[in-house]
């Protein structure tokens, strides 16, 4: 594990922000700092899905040589 | 027996056959036992006269090869496999050609399925009690893992399964196979070193130990106790789907997570990436309409508020016809407060005027 942000983190802060927004308590000020993150978080996201290559490959040979 | 040599001077000498022969004949004089153990390397073939294995100590690998005429061993009806622990009735025996010694089976008993299954039941116990198979172990699988691991047999079964259901699913998903051995008395301690280099792999988010149906025989290692452990102490989320619905191996209880089948555990590991876009696009969209939605939220409040101020203020009575009066000393409330040709001052909606009093009235 490291400490880059994944998928679910991002995705997770952003439904809170739209939450956030729609509940109407922020201040305008807040709301357009809420609104920035909330779209950087978006872009994130998608990049994730529109980046993402599949990909199947076969670990070496190694277990093969495991002996009981 | 008589067993012939040669005198090389004071030296008897004798060719391998006839030691072979006299080995082998002295063996037939030893009794006929029962023999335990676990069975390797069973080999049968129509053109061959005998069946064969070899028969291992499952505490230090000693190994005995058995052999048994074929149409003995095919009228036990027999379903034998590698892993299975059996006893044989037999007595040693030398094959000459070779020098092959080797148990010669008279009767084969599959050591009872009722042993087998108390050998589990306490096993499970046991494990249970340390708590192993606690739901509080159980940690929560990844929505989006960067690589999957997934460990399994070399048939092919389970493994196009999972791949096909998670590409079909989630095509950016990324795999990583590790394949070895799934059944008989090799697997669990190959299972478990291919789960931990797995486990070491960059990346690896969750780890998925697929296994197609077998028989119950065939599952065993999978309720090995090494393997459980293995499982329980894995580093990294494990799924385990082995067997059928109907199978639970130990691995089952162990694991964060099950799935009955290699195809519902794609389900487990990887989001529906169709519904993953439909979600994402539907955030947008309130993002996207959420600025708007709180200034008319704000502007409405505002004007909640501007209307309460208004109907507040005395502008908005005297619009509806009222009049102030005010002498010199304030507002006029009551009648008995002014004096005939008084003069006052009265304020209208629009401007106002000054005007004399003509006279009171209580």
């Amino acid at each position: 594990m490291t400490e880059e942000r994944t998928f679910e983190d991002a995705q997770r802060e952003l439904e809170r922000i739209v939450g956030e927004l729609e509940g109407g308590r922020a201040s305008l000020e807040d709301a357009l700092a809420l609104w920035e993150r909330g779209d950087e978080l978006y872009r994130f996201c998608l990049g994730k899905l529109d980046s993402a290559e599949g990909k199947t490959e076969e670990l070496g040979r190694r277990v093969e040589e495991a002996r009981p | 027996m008589k067993v012939e040599h040669e005198l090389q001077g004071d030296r008897k000498v004798y060719t391998v056959s006839a030691f072979n022969r006299g080995v082998a004949s002295w063996l037939t004089r030893l009794p006929t036992v029962w023999v335990e153990g676990e069975v390797t390397e069973f080999r049968r073939q129509a053109r061959w006269q005998s069946v064969f294995f070899t028969m291992k100590d499952p505490h230090d690998g000693s190994c005995l090869r058995v052999s048994m005429p074929r149409g003995g061993f095919d009228a036990l009806r027999l379903e034998l496999a590698d892993g299975m622990t059996v006893h044989v009735f037999g007595r040693p025996e030398l094959f000459g050609a070779r020098g092959d010694f080797s148990l010669r089976a008279l009767s084969i008993e599959p050591l009872g399925l009722g042993a087998v299954l108390a050998q589990l039941e306490q096993r499970k116990r046991k494990l249970a009690a340390e708590g192993l198979f606690a739901a509080a172990r159980k940690r929560p699988l990844p929505l989006f893992p960067r690589r999957i691991g997934l460990l399994t047999g070399n048939e092919a079964a389970a493994k196009r399964d999972f791949v096909t259901a998670v590409a079909a699913r989630f095509p950016a998903a990324r795999i990583l196979v590790s394949q070895t051995y799934v059944q008989g008395p090799r697997a669990a301690p190959a299972l478990v070193t291919a789960l931990s280099d797995l486990a070491g792999e960059d990346a690896i988010d969750v780890i998925v130990l697929a296994r197609g149906g077998g028989s119950f025989e065939d599952l065993l290692p999978f309720s090995d106790e090494r393997l459980v452990r293995a499982v329980a102490d894995s580093p990294v989320p494990i799924v385990s789907a082995v067997g059928h619905e109907q199978d639970t191996p130990l691995c089952d209880l162990a694991a964060d997570a099950r799935a009955s089948t290699p195809t519902a555990a794609a389900r487990l590991v990887v989001p529906d990436e169709g519904e993953l876009r439909e979600r994402l696009s539907s955030l947008r969209g309130r993002l996207e309409r959420a600025p708007r939605l709180l200034v008319e939220r704000k502007r409405a409040g505002l004007e909640s508020l501007a209307g309460r101020l208004r109907a507040l203020s005395h502008q908005s009575t005297l619009s509806r016809g009222y009049a102030i009066v005010r002498t010199e000393s304030g507002i006029v409330r009551t009648a008995s407060e002014l004096a005939a040709g008084e003069r006052v001052d009265v304020e209208l909606a629009q401007g106002g005027f000054g005007a004399r009093v003509e006279e009171t009235r209580p």
